[in-house]
This record gives structure tokens, sequence and C-alpha cells, in this order.
């Protein structure tokens, strides 16, 4: 897969690569906390993310400054997509979409 | 199963701690469940992403309070800050811990068969290698006698802990 600069953010995630993925998508649509994006990605995927394995992905993310924690009184912070996040997410998106494309002609002339 | 949580570093749990309680208390328990945690415990020993977090960078601070926050993140931290070194030297010892205890649980399983004592080694093997890495690691600059104490001390607990689960279980 051909990679950008800001695609790259996303390759030293090791096995929560998938995860983080998930979660830059589901944020896409605006801040949510840990259990929403269980939930959302639950509904996106069928397949519900463990706690070990979402913030595996959510420090990951976090510390690289893809995402941000926002303020919240009762200490289950909501997190939101930070302008370095939402690009390293359309880079990603458009480089998978690349692929399908490519995957899809390849088939067709099959 | 919140105690799964006490298998993470205290400055992850300080973080953390109460919205991952929540997403694990939303979650039917399960094997898969009780290994995911541990998995994401030994990776947070392994690869602690908040002392790296650009927001909490203590390299980021200025000014007289520098030195209050750093003591108060140590604290959190439940012990200093780990070199390169402490790191690898844990991460060997725990690589190794996980070789002989599975050379010892099949060895055993062979010999004794569905024992609760064999099996009870299989449960505590998991949060062992997390205990070693963290104990070697945190431990390391203390006396010897110290660490032998305190690991050999934590593993026995680990140890009868599991086998009593065991004994239970064979027992229901």
């Amino acid at each position: 897969m051909r990679q950008t600069k800001n695609d790259a953010e996303l390759d030293d995630f090791g096995r929560f690569s998938e995860p983080a993925l998930l979660i830059l998508v589901s944020l896409a649509e605006g801040p949510r906390h840990g259990y929403s994006m269980t939930e959302d990605i639950a509904a996106i995927t069928g397949v519900r993310l463990g706690p070990g394995t979402l913030y595996g992905a959510l420090a990951r993310l976090e510390a690289r400054g893809l995402i941000a924690a926002l303020k919240s009184e009762d200490r289950r912070n909501p997190y939101q997509l930070t302008a370095l996040g939402e690009r390293a997410l359309r880079a990603r998106l458009d480089a998978m979409i690349t692929v399908a494309r490519t995957g899809q002609r390849r088939l067709a002339n099959a | 199963m919140n105690w799964l949580l006490r298998l993470y570093p205290a400055r992850w749990r300080e973080r953390y701690g109460e919205e991952f309680a929540a997403v694990l208390a939303s979650q039917r328990a399960s094997p898969g469940l009780v290994l995911d945690v541990l998995g994401g415990a030994v990776d947070a020993h392994l690869h602690p992403q908040i002392q790296h977090s650009r927001s909490n960078s203590i390299e980021d601070l200025t000014g007289d309070d520098t030195m209050t926050l750093e003591m108060l993140q140590r604290c959190a931290a439940g012990g200093p800050r780990l070199s390169a070194s402490d790191r690898r030297i844990a991460s060997l010892l725990m690589i190794l811990s996980a070789l002989v205890m599975a050379v010892l649980y099949i060895g055993l399983t062979k010999i004794y068969p569905a024992a609760p004592a064999v099996q009870a080694l299989f449960y505590a093997s998991f949060p062992s290698l997390a205990l070693i890495y963290g104990q070697t690691a945190y431990l390391r600059k203390r006396p010897r006698l110290t660490q032998v104490f305190v690991l050999a001390g934590g593993l026995s607990t680990m140890y009868l802990f599991m086998l009593a689960g065991c004994l239970i279980g064979a027992k229901l």
C-alpha cells in the first residue's frame, strides 16, 4: 500500500493498528468515550473490542497526538480527533480505497 | 473483574482506570476478556505510553513547580522512571520466565494430568509474568535480598491464590 507522511502516523502500532484505525473512524463522527466507542465499533464491524485492546490503542493514539481527551466532570473522558488524527485517518482511508478499487478492477478483469 | 486493573501500572490506572473499569463492567466475563485484559496489562508495562505523551511530558515543564511535579509523577508511577537498560533486563527475565513456566507446565501436565496444582501453575503464569517484569524493573536498585523476598513472596501468593481457586473449582 502506498503511504503518505500522514498515513505513516499509524505505522508503528503493531497489533493495535487495526483497533486504532477503528477508533479514529468512530471518532470521525464526533467525541465519544470508551464505552460508546466499543458500541459504535461493534455496530460497524460486528467485533467488540476488549478493554485491554481498546485502551492499548487509545493510549498510543493519545501519546502521538492523534486524539485528545476532553475535560469531563466524571473523569470518564470523551476523546476527539485532533487535526493530525483527522489527516492520518483521511490518508489511511484514501490508501485503503486505492487498494480496494485496484483489487475490484483486477477481479472484474479476471 | 476489577481486580485485574491492579495488574496495570499505577500511572496508567490513574489516567485510564475509571473509564477502563466502566468498559470492563459493560462486557460479559469470559476467558477471552480476561486474556485481553492481561495482554493489555503486559503491554502497558512493556510499552508505557503515558510517559511519552506529548501533553504529559515532564520535559515540557518549566518553572519552580517542575521538581514538585516530577516528584508527584514519580510517586504516581509507583517507582522511578525506568532506564532502557532496566526495561531490557526486565523484558529478558520475563521472556526467560515464560519459557521456564511453559516447559515446567508441559512437563508436569504429562506426569500429573488435570492435577489442580498443575492447573494453578498455568493460571498463575500470566499475572506472574507481569509481576516478574514489574518487580525486576522497579526493584533493580534495591538490595538483592529485598528483590528476592518481594518477588518470591509475590509469586508464592499468586500461586497459592490460583491453587485455592483450582481446588475450589475441582470440588464444585
